[in-house]
């Protein structure tokens, strides 16, 4: 039984170097379709990292009437926190949105001058909600637009902002399907590609297959370096597709840092997401692999 | 030691591989079989190698009824008969010797007994001094050379021959010619498939004639009559 194993082990490590020339094309051929799945993975990094970004960038603003008290503020305050589509509420009291509004306005002298007649404060306190999707601004604004609150909700930034929010939910889930689509348009092309590729490598020695039978091998015999080669292009295209991803992530990660104002955006999900990203390439090539020689050998194998 | 009962091979109703065919072969003998291309000869070397199955009748090697032989028991049976084609049918990414090592590797031996038994055959054959060669860098007659070395290897008690001589030229079909004869003094039995005259007609060995399918004529120290 040993013997038999490290006899197809044998054969296998001869069929890769004497066949070198078709060797060295499945790899690069299994190289080529792990980038395009490593590019793949890349642009929805930045597809995700550019949504959450433009996400970010988004609030809806509560503005309190200057007379409301912190009991109705607080109610206001709890109601709005009980939302579970709420990720965090930041307030500001008016004290603080006075204190915004003269930096915001520092270079204009007229307003902080006509601020300064007035005597006293006349802006009311801020609450700024940011909710987990932009979706979810609207539910909150129609929530708060009921009589009871009228009196202590002076003004909202739902009218203003309502356009943007929609065509950005609308931007963000096409991107999401289009990169749905692509996902899976890459992987059908990939499944072809090396589909064809082993029944190409398997037809070119089917008559060594036939030979092999003649002499009395079993299909277990044939087939194993067959199986052990794919174990082994496997190894060698997903460790080089690391190897390149690797260096061209160091090369794009400072281009990233430019428009995200993060540094190492890709080398840090890469690295947080490694064995999830090598486990699945590795074996989605080498099912694919094997199941491509299995069913390629299995009309050459019948007796 | 092959016996042929009734056989036949149809593959669609108009072609018909061999029909009702029976014939008896006794250990150590050397038998031709002779006929015109498409009379059935290479259909019984592939059903002698269950490479096909019969459509009726009865097959028996060595009392082993391989009729209906299992997938699993046919690679068993090809190591038990030693066969040799006219394309030669070598592993042309291995080496003279590798080929020939395979054939015993196959069947699981110990790398021992195959260091033991493969440079004697190739001796037998005349190759020992060529067995890092490929095949392609070997003769036509090299290369059934290396075949026979390589059917030999598991000592079979039947040889089976088809058309071995039919790539090669009149010296070299002599020279495999003769290695055929010398096995069968050491009590292998030869079957031979051929459409050579000549080379049948020199043997002065039994002949069994093949036409459409059917067997026409059995004949002890026979001639080549078609």
């Amino acid at each position: 039984m040993m013997a038999s194993f490290f006899r197809i082990v044998k054969f296998s490590l001869q069929d890769i170097f004497r066949n070198m020339s078709l060797s060295f094309m499945t790899v690069l051929i299994l190289i080529l379709m792990l980038l395009s799945i490593n590019t793949l993975i890349v642009v929805r990094v930045i597809t995700d990292e550019s949504i959450q970004t433009v996400k970010e960038q988004i609030d809806v603003s509560i503005y309190f009437h200057p007379e409301s008290t912190e009991e109705e503020i607080g109610e206001v305050r709890e109601y709005v926190g009980s939302f579970p589509e709420v990720e965090n509420e930041v307030y500001l009291t008016k004290e603080e949105v006075l204190e915004n509004f003269k930096d915001t306005y520092s270079d204009n002298k007229e307003i902080l001058a006509s601020l300064d007649e007035l005597g006293e404060n006349p802006l009311g306190p801020t609450l700024v909600v940011k909710t987990r999707e932009p979706k979810d601004y609207e539910k909150i604004i129609n929530a708060l637009s009921v009589p009871e609150y009228e009196n202590i909700i002076e003004a909202k930034t739902f009218g203003d902002t309502q356009v943007a929010i929609d065509r950005i939910h609308s931007i963000t889930t096409q991107v999401e399907r289009f990169t749905y689509f692509l996902t899976a348009l890459f992987a059908i092309i990939a499944f072809v590609i090396i589909f064809n590729t082993i029944r190409v490598a398997i037809y070119t020695q089917r008559a060594e297959i036939g030979i092999k039978r003649l002499v009395g091998a079993t299909n277990w015999f044939i087939s194993g370096p067959y199986m052990l080669e794919s174990l082994i292009f496997s190894i060698i295209s997903v460790a080089v597709t690391y190897g390149i991803a690797h260096f061209s992530i160091g090369f794009l990660d400072p281009y990233m840092g430019v428009v995200f104002g993060e540094t190492e955006l890709l080398s840090t999900y890469f690295s947080s997401h490694l064995l999830l990203i090598l486990g699945i390439e590795f074996v989605s090539v080498f099912l694919l692999t094997i199941v491509s020689s299995g069913l390629a050998m299995r009309r050459y194998l019948r007796t | 030691m092959i016996v042929l009962k009734n056989l036949t091979k149809q593959y669609t109703r108009d072609s018909v591989g061999l029909h009702e065919v029976d014939l008896h072969i006794e250990p150590g003998e050397f038998v031709s079989v002779v006929g015109q291309s498409g009379t059935g000869k290479t259909t019984m070397v592939k059903l002698l190698i269950a490479e096909e199955r019969p459509s009726s009748g009865k097959i028996e090697i060595g009392g082993w009824d391989i009729t209906n032989i299992s997938s699993h028991d046919v690679p068993l049976l090809r190591r038990q008969i030693g066969v040799i084609f006219q394309d030669f049918k070598l592993l042309p990414q291995k080496t003279v010797l590798e080929n020939v090592e395979f054939a015993l590797e196959v069947a699981g031996e110990k790398k021992s007994r195959i260091n033991q038994v493969v440079p004697r055959v190739l001796d037998i054959v005349g190759l020992s001094h060529k067995n890092e060669r490929y095949p392609h860098q070997l003769s036509g007659g090299e290369q059934q050379r290396v075949a026979i070395a390589r059917a030999l290897v598991h000592r079979p008690k039947i040889l089976v021959a088809d058309e071995p001589t039919g790539n090669l030229d009149s010296i070299n079909t002599q020279e495999i010619i003769g290695i055929l004869k010398k096995i069968n003094e050491f009590g292998t039995t030869i079957l031979l498939v051929t459409h050579n005259r000549e080379v049948v007609n020199q043997l002065k060995r039994r002949v069994v004639t093949l036409h459409d399918g059917r067997l026409i004529s059995d004949e002890h120290k026979g001639k080549y009559r078609l």
